[in-house]
Parts: structure tokens; C-alpha cells; sequence
């Protein structure tokens, strides 16, 4: 059995357990494992329930888990929140015996074989440490001495934290750690079998938050204009590339809106440049016009939308997948647009590349569909080789002044067999033109003619004639041990996160003994129509869970293939968990027990 | 000249900015005079066609860019201001001038003039004011005088209009002026100063619409202009005296007596935008080919 263990720091926003988990999940990475986050907390600054988990493992990780082996209650409403979810054999760390605001109750915790340790968090950081805002400290301490946490990187992190604030900040944090390996040390008889492994060989690895990713990625691809608005939960993908960018010939600008956001992004396109947004979903809907400018006009351009529950201000923090429709379709007319997601942290990095490839390269706005779980969530990933990544980079195909061209045969949007046309820009190319929303003719003057435009709404739709068969490589399949030609149980469609939780829903099942064909699309649209047809004809059943209420993957499989998937829907604001996907299918198909 | 705009070894004719699409103004139409103008100016300033960008949303006066032989961007209503913004962060060394209407300017594009007037970005502003709406057949606009009769106020207009040249100096423009598209000789001087000035600009063309706005007309004009700089002897540089002067912009919708004031209200310098990040650049070490193991350390375990 590998080593797979989730610690969960539970409280109220503004009490430290978001810190509790990162430094947490900094001590499992340096340990060696594997990890995979997830957090959750209110869109107010301060009260609410927020929560911290590490999920860590001496294997690849998928999904952020099923539930957790360890619960750190900072309150009573942690508690009552995590009750349903504590297991036979799991362990309860409380706020108590004195200075907490609940007590557990003991007799059922007994007959439900849960572990309770308490340890006045409160009571020590008030008390002895003298700052209460030092409680998740306490709590890093107890569980530094109770599982086995390496000490040395919780006082690291302090120091790398708090050392701006002074050496007294990082002493109170120090002294708090203290308070609670003693308490421990004096109080608690250790019974649980939780402890982490030792320190195995490092890997080269880097530690990326989602949009932290997206941020890399982008400076990576070689972006130098990025402009949005502030919003949830994709704010952050500007506070991290502002970080980089200006050692990078870049510039991260704070847009007065989205509208604008949008604009600056086409305006540094059109001159040159590789330019990106990012925002969630209300932005997405005020950035409609400008994308179809972006489609008319042949802009290359790259838009994040990190995803959240909506309709209007809906629940900023909180997960969902249903901004599918408004990422290919939302805008007016028919317009090509290229929408993709990825499906972890890794591929946020490598995804936000592509997708500048993709733009560059069939010229039109690219739609990065990510979401607030995987905004949060981090991941070790192997160190990415920066030289062989650039050394893959797409550019447009710029005419420039040194080239031997015919001037009047050059034309911005030349009809050509696969629709894609020379491009311009100010300053290198030779011939100047005039970018224009409305329809034009091939040297950009405006035309309304029918067979102009008929000529340049194929012209334009033809760049994405073959883009499934073109980009392969955004179509990742999984058919485990299916043989040639063998029917499958059920085949399974996932994307974005809701793929890596199906991933390890399946991987449980094949080994119960169902067969299982999977798709993970990171091609959303144009829907890869031949992919889904041929993972659907290996079984009876295609199966599509979705973190959104319609279905709106679903609905474009029904509206674009003769397939007629079975939806599975939840939207409560969580992603689902992978017990959830592996019970729906066991449903769908009827249990096996062959294993 | 204080700017680094990318410039020709020769001069070209004032033709040879105009593309060989020909507009669909209709005859008489104020705008003409501003294409004449701007490409008279183009031609003194030597700028090369390849590299001169115009910016404009939609509207009459929108289809400006598609007139002349430079790299354009005829974008969506209301979005010329960014969609240069994105220009100029991205290639400071290109001269950008947005050509848009009162309309797309100061309704609908609202939210976007005060931040780049602000901010200081280095572009040339014009407002090619007919005081309506036009394409879409005679609405009135923020700046359509009291009891204007347009297609959805046929009653008049009950609103007052906006001051855009008090308005653009209280949004921080370095440079305000007004000129008229009937003067092709004031209109030129000022074109050319607000092209030289390095910072954000704003001109506001008067430039009447012959086939709706029965009021605004070159006959009303006529006359009625006075320069502020030559016959008042007003000083750019003093911005007290420029808000006073620009308070009474409008006088003459009310005031029969009153003058149409043409000429620059406010000129003074300000570090622009993107002097700023370029010094930022310069400071943090910009380069194309950063260090990326160092970049990377950052997220090591
Ligand atoms: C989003 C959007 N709303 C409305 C319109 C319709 N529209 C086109 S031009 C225009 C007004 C133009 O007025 P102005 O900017 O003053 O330019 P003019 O035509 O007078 O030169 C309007 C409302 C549009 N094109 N796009
Ligand atoms: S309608 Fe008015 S503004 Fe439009 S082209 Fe005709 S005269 Fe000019």
C-alpha cells in the first residue's frame, strides 16, 4: 500500500488554517511526497468557514481525496461541518479541553472509532504564547510532535513568512510552535498510526499554485502585455506574473474594467505583441463584443477564465464548471474561438503555453477554462526546461521588411486553402492595414457583398476545419487494459478538474475489475467530435460528469455527435469527490465484485 | 522634438496617407476636414505609414483609420481609448492617435477616457464632435446642446451637455485644445501641436454633420470662433486661467453674444506612462531572455 495520508485544517476565515495547510504541504514536498491541495474559504475578508487539506503521497496524486485521515477543528463549526466525515479510525484534533468554543461529543466519537486529541489551541495561544492569532501555530506544533511533521520547515516557513515583520514576529511564532509540541509531549498518549516517512532522495522539482501556473506559463510563452480587472478567484494570476514579468520585457496592467481589460489586450496584439487577460465569470460576459472583435479581426489573444459559481456575483469562491457556453458561444454572431481546460496544476503551466501557441497559430482568441478549486490547489511538479519549451513556441507568420514580397499581392486576409492568412503588424511589416470589426474583403476594406462574406465566414472557420486531428495531443485517452476491438463497461468523458478526480474513480474500479474507456478532452471546442464518438462507441454507456447544473459539455456532445451521454451534475460549490464518481458508475454498469 | 516616434528619412505628400478606399461620408461632411488635416500633419511629422497606428471605435468619424494608408484599428464602439492603451504598452515607439466621435468618446467609451487622461498615456485624442449621433441616424449625444431634436427626443433635448474640454482637464490631459474642421489652418497647427505634445492629448474638432444637425452647421460657426491663443492672449501653461477659459466652452449654446473659443486651453508636461514603465523596466532588468533557473528558484520546495 502506498503512503497516502490528508491532513485538514479546519476554522474560521481569518484564523490561519489556509498558512496551517500551505506550510503543511511545504513540509510533505520536502519530505519528498507527492501533493495535492485543496481550499476553500469565504469571499469575505475575515469569519466564515474556511478550510485548508493536504493530501500527500509517496505516488502521483489525482484528486484531492475523498475525505481525510486527520482533522484539525479550530471551532465548533469546523466540527459540526466535518462530523458526517469522520471515519472509523480517523483522528479529531479539538480546540480543548478549555478555551475552545465546543466540545465534541465523546460518546459517539468512541462508538464511531474516531481518535480525539485535544489541544487547547486557543487557551495556549492566548495564554502562553500572549497572541491568539498565533492558535494555528499552536496547532502546526501538536501536529509536528503527533504525526511526524518535520519541524525544521514550519520554522522556515516562519522565518521566510514573518521575518519583514521582525525577529520578535518570528519568535512569537516560534514560542507558539513550542506550546504545542509541549502540550503534546505532556499530555496526549499517541494511539493513531499516522506518522510521515522520512526524508526520501529530493526530486527536482517546483512547488505552483494553479494560477500561479497560468502566470509562469505565460511568461514562459513570452506574453508582454497582460491586462485585467481584479476579480475572484482569478486576481491572483496578475499578483503572480507581476512578479515575473518585468524581468521578462513584460508589463501586468490594472485595467479601469473588462471591457478594457479586453481592448488593451486586441491593441497589443495587433501591434505585435503576445498579449493575455484574465478574469471569472461576470468579466467573461463583459468581454463578449470584444472577443468576436478579436475573432473578426484574426487577433491572436489569449483569455483565462478562472471559473466560478455563478449566474451574476453567484459564490466567488467557490467551484464550478459552467462557463463552457459562455466561452465558446456567449458572443454575438458566429465566431471562432478556441476554447481549452486543463485538468491539473501541471497542465495549467503547459495549457496556458498551448494556448498561445493555439492563437498564434490559427489567429483567433483562445478561451483557457480553469476553475477556483484548481486556482488554489498546489502541486510539486517536475522543474519545466524552460530552453525546450521556448524552443516549441508558435509565432505568427509575421511578413517583415526585409522579406521579398509583391506589395500588391499582400493581403491581411488573403482567402488561403487552410484559412490562415500573412499578418502584419506595425513597425516590421511593409505594408500597413486597417483592422476592422466589420466584414471585410481580403484587403481589410470593409464589404457587404453575399459572396464576400461567404468567402470570409468560410475563410475564417476553415482555420479550424482539422484542428481535433491537427492537436492530438490535447486529447488524452485512457483505455487501462481494453484490448483491441473489447467492449468496455462504460465509456467516461471528463474535463477540467472533475477529469483528474475521475482519473482515480477509474483507477479504483479497474481494479474491482471494471473496463473502462476514458476520454479527458483538453480540446472543448470545436468539440472533438471523432474522439467522442469513438471513446462512446466502445460501450453502451458514455458517462459525462460535469460540476455545473445543465450539463453544458453534454449538451454540445448531444448537439455536435450522434452521441447520447448520461449526465451526472452537482453544483453545490465543491468538486466532486472521487467516491462519488466511482458510485455513480458502479450504479450505471452494476457492482462487480470479481477482483 | 521630445519624442521618439518612428520617422521617415523623406517626406511623403499628404496623399500618400490617404488609402485608396474611398469614404462613405456623405458630401459636406465636417469629418473630411479632419482626414485632410491629420494627413497634412502626418506628412510635416515625416511619420512612416508602417509604423503610424490610428485607433478608432464606431461611428461616422470611427471610420476614419480605414481612409488613410496607416496601421488601424476600426474596434467596437466605445473601445478606441484601450485598444490604443494596448498599443502603447505594447510598442511605446509608435505614434497612436485615436480618431473617434462624442458619441463613442463620452458615452458608451466614458468609463475609459478619464484613466488614460490620468494616467498620461502618450496619445493624440481627437473628438470629431458633430454634438449627435450620426450612423445611427440623429440621436442626440453628451454633448448635443439643450433642446436638440433627435430621433428618440423629438420633443428636444432636456439634458445639458458635457463640457468636454473642462472635462478633460479635470481628468488630467497635458494637453486640451479645440479646433474647428471649417479652419483647416488653425485645425492643422493644433493637430500638429497635439501630435508634438508628449502625453495624453485631446482635441476636440468641431465638426458638423450637414445631413442631421441643423443647428451645429458650419453657417453657425461662421463668425462666431475666436482664438483663444492669439486674440486673448491666453497661456497654455496656466491652468487656472485654461479651467476658467474652458468653463465658459459652452457659453455660446445659450449666449448669442458669445464666442466659440478655438484653440489650446492647457499644455504642460507630466512623465507619461510609459516613460514610467520603461524606467521600471530598466530598474528590474527587463530582458527578453531572462534568467529563468533564477526565476524558477523562487518556487523550490
Ligand atoms: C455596442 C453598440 N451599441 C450601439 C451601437 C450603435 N451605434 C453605432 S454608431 C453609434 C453612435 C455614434 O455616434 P458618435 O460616436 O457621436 O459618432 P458619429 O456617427 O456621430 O460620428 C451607435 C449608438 C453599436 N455599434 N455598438
Ligand atoms: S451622417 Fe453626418 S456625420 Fe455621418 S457622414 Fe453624413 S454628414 Fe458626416
Amino acid at each position: 500500500m502506498a503512503f497516502d495520508l490528508t491532513i485538514k485544517f479546519a476554522g474560521e476565515g481569518g484564523e490561519g488554517v489556509i498558512s496551517a495547510g500551505d506550510f503543511t504541504m511545504r513540509a510533505a514536498t520536502y519530505l519528498g511526497l507527492e501533493v495535492v491541495t485543496f481550499k476553500s474559504f469565504p469571499a469575505e475578508i475575515k469569519g466564515g468557514y474556511a478550510l485548508s487539506q493536504v493530501r500527500m503521497s509517496d505516488e502521483k496524486i489525482l484528486s484531492q481525496g475523498d475525505g481525510f485521515q486527520i482533522l484539525f477543528a479550530f471551532n465548533g463549526e469546523a466540527y459540526e461541518v466535518n462530523k458526517p466525515l469522520l471515519k472509523p479510525g480517523t483522528v479529531l484534533v479539538w480546540d480543548g479541553p478549555e478555551g475552545g468554543d465546543f466540545e465534541p461529543e465523546f460518546d459517539w466519537l468512541e462508538k464511531q472509532g474516531v481518535i480525539a486529541y485535544a489541544v487547547p489551541m486557543s487557551k495556549l495561544a492566548k495564554e502562553e504564547v500572549g497572541a491568539y492569532i498565533t492558535k494555528n501555530m499552536v496547532a502546526l506544533g501538536a501536529a509536528s510532535e503527533l504525526f511526524n511533521i518535520p519541524i525544521d520547515v514550519y520554522k522556515q516557513q516562519i522565518i521566510s513568512k514573518f521575518s519583514k515583520k521582525g525577529q520578535d514576529v518570528v519568535d512569537l511564532n516560534f514560542k507558539a510552535l513550542d506550546a504545542g509540541i509541549n502540550w503534546v509531549k505532556n499530555n496526549i498518549k499517541k494511539v493513531d498510526p499516522y506518522r510521515l516517512p522520512e526524508r526520501r532522495p529530493q526530486k527536482d522539482v517546483i512547488i505552483l499554485e494553479g494560477n500561479e501556473a497560468i502566470a509562469l506559463g505565460a511568461a514562459v510563452a513570452g506574453c508582454k502585455v497582460f491586462a485585467a480587472y481584479p476579480i475572484t478567484p482569478a486576481t491572483t494570476v496578475g499578483n503572480y506574473l507581476s512578479e515575473i514579468i518585468l524581468k521578462a520585457n513584460g508589463y501586468v496592467y490594472q485595467a479601469e474594467d473588462e471591457i478594457s481589460s479586453m481592448a488593451i489586450v486586441i491593441g497589443a496584439s495587433f501591434s505585435g505583441v503576445k498579449a493575455m487577460t484574465a478574469t471569472s465569470g461576470p468579466g467573461i460576459s463583459l468581454m463578449q463584443e470584444l472577443i468576436g472583435l478579436a475573432s473578426m479581426t484574426e487577433i491572436p489573444c489569449v483569455v483565462v477564465d478562472v471559473q466560478r459559481g455563478g449566474p451574476s456575483t453567484g459564490m466567488p469562491t467557490k467551484h464550478d464548471q459552467a462557463d463552457l457556453y459562455a466561452a465558446a458561444i456567449g458572443g454575438h454572431g458566429d465566431g471562432q474561438r478556441i476554447v481549452i481546460a486543463p485538468t491539473n496544476v501541471e497542465e495549467n503551466f503547459y495549457l496556458t503555453i498551448e494556448a498561445f501557441n493555439l492563437a498564434e497559430r490559427y489567429q483567433c482568441p483562445v478561451l483557457f477554462l480553469t476553475d477556483a478549486s484548481l486556482s488554489l490547489r498546489a502541486e510539486a511538479i517536475s522543474t519545466p526546461k524552460i530552453k525546450e519549451i521556448q524552443s516549441r513556441l508558435i509565432n505568427r507568420p509575421l511578413i517583415t521588411k526585409d522579406m521579398d514580397v509583391n506589395l500588391d499581392e499582400l493581403l491581411r486576409y488573403k482567402v488561403t486553402d487552410t484559412g490562415i492568412s500573412p499578418m502584419l503588424a506595425p513597425e516590421v511589416s511593409p505594408k500597413p492595414y486597417t483592422a476592422t470589426g466589420l466584414e471585410h474583403g481580403e484587403d481589410s476594406s470593409p464589404r457587404t457583398r453575399p459572396d464576400v462574406r461567404v468567402m470570409m465566414m468560410e475563410k475564417r472557420f476553415r482555420k479550424l476545419k482539422n484542428i481535433e486531428d491537427e492537436n492530438q495531443h490535447l486529447l488524452e485517452w485512457d483505455l487501462g487494459d481494453l484490448q483491441e476491438g473489447e467492449k468496455a463497461d462504460i465509456s467516461v468523458i471528463a474535463w477540467g478538474l472533475t477529469a483528474s478526480i475521475t482519473k482515480e474513480a477509474i483507477q479504483r474500479l479497474r481494479k474491482k475489475g471494471y473496463k473502462i474507456a476514458a476520454l479527458y478532452p483538453k480540446l472543448l471546442y470545436p468539440v472533438p467530435v471523432k474522439a467522442i464518438e469513438k471513446v462512446a462507441s466502445m460501450s453502451d454507456i458514455a458517462l459525462v460528469p460535469e460540476a455545473n447544473y445543465t450539463g453544458q459539455f453534454a449538451r454540445f456532445i448531444r448537439m455536435y455527435t450522434d452521441v447520447k451521454p448520461v449526465q451526472y451534475n452537482i453544483y453545490r460549490g465543491e468538486p466532486f469527490i472521487p467516491a462519488e464518481i466511482e458510485a455513480k458508475i458502479e450504479e450505471l454498469v452494476g457492482s462487480k465484485v470479481n477482483a | 522634438m521630445s519624442y521618439q516616434f518612428i520617422k521617415l528619412q523623406e517626406k511623403l505628400q499628404p496623399k500618400d496617407y490617404r488609402s485608396n478606399i474611398e469614404p462613405t461620408w456623405c458630401p459636406g461632411c465636417g469629418d473630411f476636414g479632419v482626414v485632410s488635416g491629420l494627413a497634412k500633419v502626418f506628412s510635416e511629422e515625416q511619420f512612416d505609414p508602417t509604423a503610424l497606428t490610428l485607433v478608432s471605435g464606431i461611428g461616422c468619424s470611427s471610420r476614419l483609420p480605414l481612409w488613410m494608408n496607416a496601421f488601424g484599428m476600426h474596434t467596437c464602439h466605445g473601445r478606441a481609448i484601450p485598444a490604443a492603451v494596448g498599443a502603447r504598452l505594447a510598442k511605446p515607439e509608435i505614434p497612436v492617435v485615436v480618431t473617434a466621435g462624442d458619441g463613442d468618446l463620452f458615452s458608451i467609451g466614458m468609463e475609459h477616457f478619464p484613466h488614460a487622461a490620468r494616467k498620461n498615456f502618450d496619445l493624440t485624442v481627437i473628438c470629431m464632435d458633430n454634438r449627435m449621433y450620426a450612423l445611427t441616424k440623429n440621436q442626440q449625444s453628451p454633448t448635443s446642446r439643450s433642446g436638440y431634436k433627435g430621433s428618440l427626443t423629438p420633443y428636444g433635448n432636456i439634458e445639458e451637455p458635457i463640457n468636454t474640454i473642462a472635462f478633460a482637464i479635470a481628468c488630467g490631459a497635458t494637453f486640451v485644445a479645440q479646433t474647428y474642421s471649417g479652419n483647416p489652418k488653425h485645425e492643422a497647427e493644433i493637430l500638429q501641436a497635439a501630435v508634438e505634445h508628449k502625453g495624453f492629448s485631446f482635441v476636440n474638432i468641431l465638426s458638423p454633420c450637414p445631413t442631421f444637425n441643423k443647428i451645429d452647421t458650419f453657417q453657425y460657426y461662421k463668425g462666431r470662433t475666436i482664438d483663444i491663443n492669439k486674440e486673448l492672449g491666453h497661456d497654455p501653461s496656466d491652468y487656472v486661467k485654461a479651467v476658467e477659459l474652458a468653463s465658459h466652452a459652452l457659453d455660446h449654446d445659450k449666449d448669442p453674444n458669445a464666442k466659440v473659443p478655438l484653440g489650446i486651453f492647457l499644455k504642460i508636461e507630466k512623465p507619461t506612462f510609459e516613460d514610467k514603465v520603461l524606467a521600471l523596466k530598466q530598474k528590474y532588468g527587463a530582458s527578453d531572455n531572462p534568467d529563468w533557473d533564477k526565476i524558477l528558484e523562487k518556487y523550490r520546495p
